[in-house]
């Protein structure tokens, strides 16, 4: 059966293009307009083939996507991909901090909107199935179940600290984490505002793991919104 | 600045000491002194005691002593009758003598306390005017007078503000201090009129306190209410005093009110100018590649069917490739004129360098696939207080000129090092630089180095795009109050260097490899 993709998009060029381009991908397509439209679509679309995935557009005319995504959230553990209009969107870093999965800004290309779908549908259900163990790409390997990374087969030690850090990123492998989402669950719910504690480790994570740490190709940075560790198979 | 002026307080006792003396002494000398000493030891003692007294009393102790003396010592002794001539004269003398010497102890000490009133008050005046100078907040300025006005008049003050607020429009009044509703009606008549009123100022005279306008050249800025003025009423000048003071406010918050205007002039201009610099933008830089995607566009919707599988492929990658210019394009336009609107401040947070510079490469290579840029970042450089969104943006627009300008498959280099206090981040190419009449003017809106390229040369004729780029780059280093420069390089080349300061680092960062601050 096809995945179910519900798009909340205002301008109808946009949605039309996306639906179309999405359904040619293989996907299944509900397209919304609004929040309450959306709502009404969930309510019914739920009972009978599902929704595997949101792509939920900020600046909707009836209000900003947080209580859809709480909705969402509450429901079930649908992903929900937040599309934003300008790169320094605040509103974009709040939704990610309530539990969006990851963000796209417009304009984006449809290569990058299809590989966002396709690791937050991967990380479907994390909450359920057991997380992601094993991060593997070329020259490195960090393997959670034994705690141990390895770099061109060589072992890496790491201390406590950057160990945490960078399996917090390997278990949302593909996904933007934000600086909160990553001092709250590194150092604790009183450092969230201690954004130089993760420059400074994620500057020790880099020189150790990256072969060039000014050219990075795995610790990727977002700026102004988190971290992203790459793709296995990027 | 709450010295309170008023006459010297007199004590009594010098003088009847002074007195008391005299007498002892005349007494106890009688049998040893003449009639013309012991007169002497008198007059010099009434001398000495109009230091102290007032007038009056000066003259009428001088007059007393007189009658005594005549009384206890000249012939007949016991009586107030004087048989010689010489006797009497010399009583008289005494007497005279005595009162003159009262009298220009009296004026001397008139002319004493005048000067000194008067250095108070240019004192008050001149330490008002600092007050005033050194601070910007009108209330507090209005504070300084109020302060001052109340050692005056030895009861508290009110002042009265007409829009004292910082904000260009003037704002709304302010009362500094309190007031009755009387009070503030007088005080908002005082202003109306712009004219003083209470004792002594020829206008509603019966009022208990003076209502004192804030005097600026054109207009008054506020009123003061002076209570309790009976006793200062007394005091010659000190209402011309004090409305010198008050005017004083008056011509502080007059330029405060010029600066304000000027101030708002002049931003509504810079927004003018910013407004036709974007509008500008729009119709020059963002009409090109809206007309290529819109002829792409439209060939492969009519022509479609007659277009090879090849001809649409390429159709297709030009719109894509023109969209992504555009995009751009809109986020340098957008961002600029973000950071001239007024008020608006970066988002600034910890970040680093190494990410920043790393961020950058990772777009211009999904742009640019060559690996024609090559990063060097000086390990242990400090954390910088920025807005990454810009910071990025900013270094993405040089190498994106970099790899424009600096010559096809020539190598670009961002280089990032600490060098006095500041990080200097340079985005290098191996171009034919910028020319030295384009140096100047390169980082103005609309300066795309045209000259750079002969104009026949289709090939490289200039480039869209840099129109807006630069000078958003320079508008970007500022907001971090830093500085964007270029430099030409000595083997060609030009470099554009960020420089930008480092802030103090919390303390509790621990940069060691320990588990660092963990809870």
């Amino acid at each position: 059966m096809s995945l179910g993709v519900l798009l909340v998009e205002d301008d109808r060029e946009l949605r039309a293009t996306l639906s179309e381009a999405l359904k040619v991908e293989g996907y299944r397509v509900v397209a919304s307009a609004s929040l309450a439209d959306a709502r009404a679509v969930i309510a019914s679309a739920l009972a009978e083939s599902g929704i595997d995935i949101v792509l939920l557009d900020l600046g909707l005319p009836d209000g900003d996507g947080d209580t859809l995504l709480a909705e969402l959230r509450r429901e079930r553990g649908t992903p929900v991909i937040v599309i934003s209009a300008r790169p320094g969107d605040s509103q974009k870093v709040r939704l990610l901090d309530a539990g969006a999965d990851d963000y796209l800004v417009k304009p984006f290309s449809l290569a990058e909107l299809l590989a966002r779908m396709r690791v937050a549908l991967r990380h479907r259900g994390t909450l359920t199935r057991p997380a992601t163990v094993r991060y593997e790409r070329p020259g490195l390997l960090v393997d959670l179940e034994v705690r141990r990374v390895y770099r061109e087969g060589a072992e890496v030690h790491l201390t406590p600290t950057e160990y945490r850090l960078l399996s917090r990123l390997v278990r949302s492998a593909g996904q933007v984490v934000t600086h909160r989402q990553l001092l709250l669950d590194v150092w604790g719910a009183e450092y969230t505002e201690h954004t130089h504690y993760l420059r400074l480790y994620m500057a020790q994570l880099r020189a150790k793991l990256e072969p060039e740490p000014a050219d990075p190709q795995v610790l990727l940075t977002e700026p102004g919104v988190g971290y992203r560790l790459a793709e296995p198979g990027d | 600045m709450t010295r309170r002026e008023g006459p010297p307080r007199r004590s009594h006792w010098p003088p009847v000491a002074a007195w008391a003396l005299a007498w002892i002494c005349l007494f106890a000398l009688d049998p040893y002194l003449d009639l013309a000493n012991k007169a002497l030891i008198l007059v010099l003692t009434a001398a000495v005691a109009a230091i102290w007294s007032g007038p009056w009393i000066s003259l009428l102790a001088s007059a007393a002593a007189v009658l005594a003396f005549n009384f206890s010592f000249v012939p007949p002794r016991g009586v107030f009758t004087v048989d010689l001539h010489q006797h009497a004269l010399l009583l008289v003398a005494m007497l005279t003598v005595s009162w003159i010497v009262a009298l220009l102890v009296t004026r001397l000490r008139w002319h004493a306390a005048q000067a000194s009133a008067h250095s108070l008050r240019s004192d008050q005046l001149r330490r008002l005017g600092d007050a005033l100078r050194a601070e910007e907040d009108p209330v507090l300025q209005a504070a300084a007078l109020q302060d001052v006005l109340s050692g005056i008049a030895g009861s508290p003050t009110t002042l009265w503000l007409a829009g004292a607020s910082h904000d260009a429009a003037g704002g709304a009044p302010v009362m500094v201090g309190p007031a009755t509703a009387d009070e503030a009606a007088g005080l908002r008549l005082c202003l109306q009129e712009g004219r003083a009123m209470g004792p002594g100022t020829g206008r509603h005279e019966e009022q208990p306190a003076w209502y004192l306008p804030l005097r600026g050249l054109q207009c008054p800025h506020g009123a003061a209410l002076v209570r309790d003025t009976a006793d200062a009423a007394a005091q010659a000048g000190l209402l011309a005093h004090a409305q010198a003071l008050c005017d004083q406010l008056g011509s502080a918050l007059e330029r405060a009110a010029a600066l304000r205007a000027a101030s708002a002039a002049s931003e509504q201009a810079q927004s003018h100018a910013l407004r036709n610099t974007l509008l500008t933008a729009i119709s020059h830089d963002h009409r090109t590649p809206l007309a290529t995607i819109l002829g792409a566009a439209s060939a492969l919707h009519d022509q479609g069917e007659r277009l090879s599988a090849a001809q649409i492929r390429r159709l297709a990658a030009t719109i894509v490739d023109e969209a992504a210019q555009l995009s751009r394009l809109t986020d340098n336009t957008l961002q600029l004129a973000r950071l001239g609107a007024a008020g608006l401040a970066p988002q600034r947070d910890w970040e680093s360098v190494e990410e920043m510079v790393g961020t950058v490469l990772r777009r211009v290579r999904q742009r640019d696939p060559s690996q024609r840029v090559k990063a060097r970042v000086e390990p242990g450089l400090p954390l910088l207080r920025c807005d990454a969104v810009l910071i990025v943006q900013l270094l993405d627009n040089l190498v994106d000129n970099a790899l424009k300008h600096g010559g096809a498959g020539a190598p670009v280099e961002v280089l990032a090092r600490h060098r006095d206090g500041q990080v200097v981040i340079a985005v290098r190419d191996r171009g034919p630089g910028v020319p030295p009449a384009l140096r100047g003017r390169i980082f103005d809106t609309f300066q795309r180095g045209d000259s750079i390229v002969p104009p026949d040369d289709v090939d490289r004729r200039p480039r869209r795009g840099a129109g807006i780029g630069l000078a958003l780059c320079r508008a970007i280093a500022r907001v971090h109050g830093g500085e964007l420069r270029l430099r030409p390089r000595a083997h060609g080349g030009a470099s554009f260097e960020l420089v930008l300061p480092v802030d103090v680092m919390p303390d509790e960062v621990v940069r060691g490899d320990s588990g660092g601050p963990v809870p």
